[in-house]
């Protein structure tokens, strides 16, 4: 009994020394992921601080005692991220965990990522419960090369749909959009069948702005079955304008300014503008991002307590039912070999990571503590009032957050009493079974980082003057042969030659 | 170090009469005086000039100004061989022109006739008035221009159709967007301007303009021949300024106004360097072609200078 009640003693002695001994020498340690418990694992990053303070540190003690860590955070101003980035990477002071802003940041960094000073951590992703979670169609997206380097922040795939009056469509008879005859009957009846019934000609279908991509044009585009950017055809990658789809979709667009109807100036209007016109009932259609629905609704019922909304996504065209997507990322995360020496810290920095990606904590970087930034009603997130709050200790962390509500089984949703907002979330989420993706996500082309911006120009000003009926078709294909000869020719070889590497890779 | 100074200093009292250095001792407030000012040139536009080495390397920021690639002038090759250089070089140059015929002297005339109002009330008023514009941005001053030229329900466009006329679109056309860009500096700097002017003309002795009403000058007749000339090597000054300014158009207004229908007429290096240049991460590119466009401006404001100095003036320098 006694000697029992010794050994039960010693136990805790010896663990005590073990762990003394793990302190003392990190190196040494035989077995890396077997951490014992108590030892803290010093975790540095740098991240990017959308409000004007750096928040408290509450937040940040209870992720250092539920992940074990000792963590050092540099917050640094979104306005000057890039630079304190690329100043930390010109000396060589980067922490271990490097978050970007996005996938434009990614782009800039793949020379860097190619120079291999950043860990692939792609194949290290499955020993990692919550890691192994995120999707590898967004992994795929981030990759260099079709390696993986990076882990990611969710965003919706495509939030693209259609938001139109439904007041107008019940006094005339009409129903949801869900094909394309059905679109262009709806514009068509909004302009000239009076839809406010005042008795004048003084509305119009669709209220667009100069964006070929958040726009209208992309998503009416989709219906028509364009590519979202590139389409292999014939096995070979192609860009989407060389497609007849494209031009039957600015067919669509110009006849509806032929037709008047959609707003005259919309290749030169703002993104208020648009919405102006919208919310103060001159138009019935707004085609783009669906959660622009709730500042829709608010601003419109204001003018207008009879006003109603509804929305829709799946519009059938020739190729049925399709919308383009995003590549499903914000920030992302790199982690730097000149910070992390060797495999060992790196699977100490990714089990951090994985940790994070734990329902509770990573409710905790969404949301904040519960009771206090937000309360749960019927198991949905209602957020505190109060704002100051909220951006001083708990809305800095969302930069933080790896995956999303698509990887993160039990992450708490926002709780709306608004039913625009629950039907535009529910649509959301509906989109992603009609996905069209970008093939190019992933893929490099050096000329396309040099002058694809530029290149672009030539297509978005072409697409928009044969759209307003200042150009023919003849005319838009010489725009896209301008296209090729100035540089276009390269991109469409080096997307196809990094398709091929990417095959091999995969 | 006592012995180091005691013996330096009676040689230092024996040059002080002759020696520069010691002339610089003499009137070392003086000095001090412009050292902020010096200060500021050195660290603010003289060091920061180190920086144009990017234009000859491909500079990658991780890599640093010391371990970037040397490319010689691949940049500046890339950007005289960009089909579209001559066309953005001719807008540049075009929209400089413009700005200078037609919204230089408009100050100039704005100036004389307020210098010409007698009751100073309504001179500070008006003077008032026009100024406010300069304080407003761009972004303003353009809003407000383009809902006034919207073709939806647009102030003048609805005027024109209401007097019968057709409407015109404004915002997207080729032809428009110069003028537009001339009215809308002319709207915000024109009463800005007038300062420097009102000020010199303060200075002219009143003498000057009881002895041309002496002889029986009228008002133009004073404006002709006594503020004009008195005035004329400020409007030079400032022409030769703004000359070196050639390519400054301004590039916060120009993006503004830049569309994809009027982009043929509208596109300026600034916003050349933005969408091909730093939109796309590259510095060096950006900073090539910005390199350039300094040239241009300096080789402008020498020879503007030169001619200046032929015509008699003193010129900038």
């Amino acid at each position: 009994m006694t000697n029992k009640k010794r050994f039960a003693l010693l136990v805790p002695i010896i663990a005590m020394l073990l762990l003394a001994a793990a302190c003392s020498s990190p190196e040494t340690g035989t077995a890396p992921r077997t951490k014992l418990k108590g030892e803290t694992v010093p975790i540095s990053i740098i991240a990017n601080l959308h409000t004007p303070t750096v928040p408290s540190d509450r937040i940040e003690k209870i992720m250092e005692e539920a992940t074990g860590t000792q963590l050092n955070i540099q917050w640094v101003p979104d306005g000057s991220y890039e630079e304190r980035v690329n100043a930390a990477v010109a000396t060589e002071t980067l922490p271990q965990a490097v978050f970007l802003k996005n996938s434009a940041s990614l782009m800039q960094f793949r020379g860097a990522i190619r120079d291999g000073q950043f860990w692939e951590i792609g194949p290290l992703l499955d020993e990692f419960p919550n890691l192994a979670r995120l999707s590898d169609e967004v992994l795929r997206n981030t990759s260099v090369d079709g390696r993986i380097y990076s882990l990611y922040q969710e965003r919706p795939l495509s939030r693209q749909g259609i938001i139109y009056r439904a007041d107008w469509a019940e006094r005339l008879g009409l129903s949801a959009p869900s094909s394309l005859d059905k679109l262009y009957e709806m514009l068509e009846r909004f302009t000239n069948g009076d839809p406010d019934g005042n008795g004048r000609k003084d509305t119009i279908g669709l209220a667009d702005r100069s964006d070929l991509v958040y726009g209208a044009f992309k998503t009416i585009a989709s219906y028509f079955g364009v590519p979202n950017g590139w389409e292999e055809e014939g096995g070979k990658l192609k860009p989407e304008f060389m497609f007849p789809e494209y031009v039957a979709a600015m067919n669509f667009v110009r006849k509806l300014h032929q037709e008047g109807l959609v707003n005259e100036d919309f290749p030169v209007m703002g993104k208020a503008d648009q919405q102006e016109l919208f919310i103060q009932g001159k138009a019935g259609v707004y085609i783009g991002s669906l959660s622009d629905v709730v500042s829709l609704h608010a601003k419109l019922t204001k003018n207008n307590p009879d006003a109603k909304l509804d929305m829709h996504n799946r519009v059938t065209g020739p190729e049925g039912e399709r919308v383009w997507s995003t590549p499903g990322y914000g920030a992302v995360v790199l982690f730097p070999k000149s910070a992390i020496p060797d495999d060992k810290r790196l699977m100490e920095v990714l089990a951090f990571f994985d940790k994070l990606m734990e329902p509770e904590l990573a409710n905790m970087l969404n949301w904040g503590i519960p009771g206090e930034h937000y309360e749960l009603i019927d198991g949905k997130v209602v957020q505190s009032p109060d704002y100051e709050r909220l951006n001083k200790e708990s809305r800095p962390y969302l930069s933080m957050q790896v995956g999303g509500p698509g990887s993160i089984p039990g992450f708490l949703e926002a709780g709306s009493t608004l039913p625009v907002r629950l039907k535009s979330e529910k649509l959301v989420k509906d989109n992603e079974s009609i996905l069209v993706h970008d093939p190019t996500a992933a893929l490099d082309s050096a000329t396309f980082n040099d002058i694809g911006e530029r290149l672009q120009d030539i297509i978005t000003d072409a697409t928009y003057h044969y759209m307003i009926g200042m150009m023919t078709e003849k005319e838009f294909g010489a725009e896209v042969e301008r296209w090729k000869k100035e540089g276009g020719d390269r991109i469409i070889r080096e997307f196809n030659e990094a398709l091929s590497k990417q095959r091999k890779a995969l | 170090m006592k012995e180091a100074t005691a013996k330096t200093a009676p040689a230092f009292a024996l040059k002080k009469s002759k020696s520069r250095a010691g002339q610089i001792w003499k009137d070392r407030t003086l000095y001090l005086m412009i050292l902020p000012g010096l200060l500021f040139f050195l660290i603010f536009k003289y060091v920061p000039m180190g920086g144009l080495l990017i234009a000859f390397q491909d500079y990658k920021p991780y890599e640093g100004i010391t371990g970037s690639e040397w490319v010689g002038f691949a940049h500046f090759e890339r950007l005289f061989q960009d089909p579209e250089f001559f066309m953005i070089l001719g807008n540049t140059l075009i929209l400089f022109v413009m700005n200078l015929v037609f919204f230089f002297p408009v100050p100039i005339l704005l100036a004389l006739m307020l210098n010409e109002v007698r009751h100073s009330f309504f001179k500070r008023f008006v003077q008032t008035i026009v100024y406010i514009p300069h304080f407003m941005s761009w972004v303003i001053i353009v809003s407000i221009s383009f809902i006034m030229l919207s073709m939806d329900r647009g102030m003048i466009n609805e005027l024109l159709s209401w007097m019968g006329f057709e409407k015109i679109n404004f915002l997207m056309s080729n032809e428009w967007f110069r003028p537009m860009y001339v009215l809308q500096i002319i709207w915000r700097e024109a009463g800005w301007g007038t300062i420097i002017y009102l000020a010199a003309m303060a200075a002219i002795d009143p003498q000057l303009y009881e002895a041309a009403r002496m002889d029986g000058a009228g008002r133009m007749r004073q404006i002709w021949h006594i503020t004009l000339p008195s005035i004329r090597s400020v409007i030079i000054i400032l022409l030769i300024l703004k000359i070196g300014d050639v390519l400054e158009l301004g590039f916060e207004h120009i993006f503004l106004l830049l569309n994809a229908m009027n982009r043929e007429v509208a596109e300026i290096f600034d916003t050349y360097v933005y969408t091909a240049g730093l939109k796309q991460g590259q510095y060096s590119f950006s900073t090539a072609v910005g390199f350039f466009k300094s040239l241009v401006g300096l080789l402008l404001i020498m020879g503007a200078n030169k001619l200046a100095k032929k015509a008699g003036e003193e010129g900038v320098y």
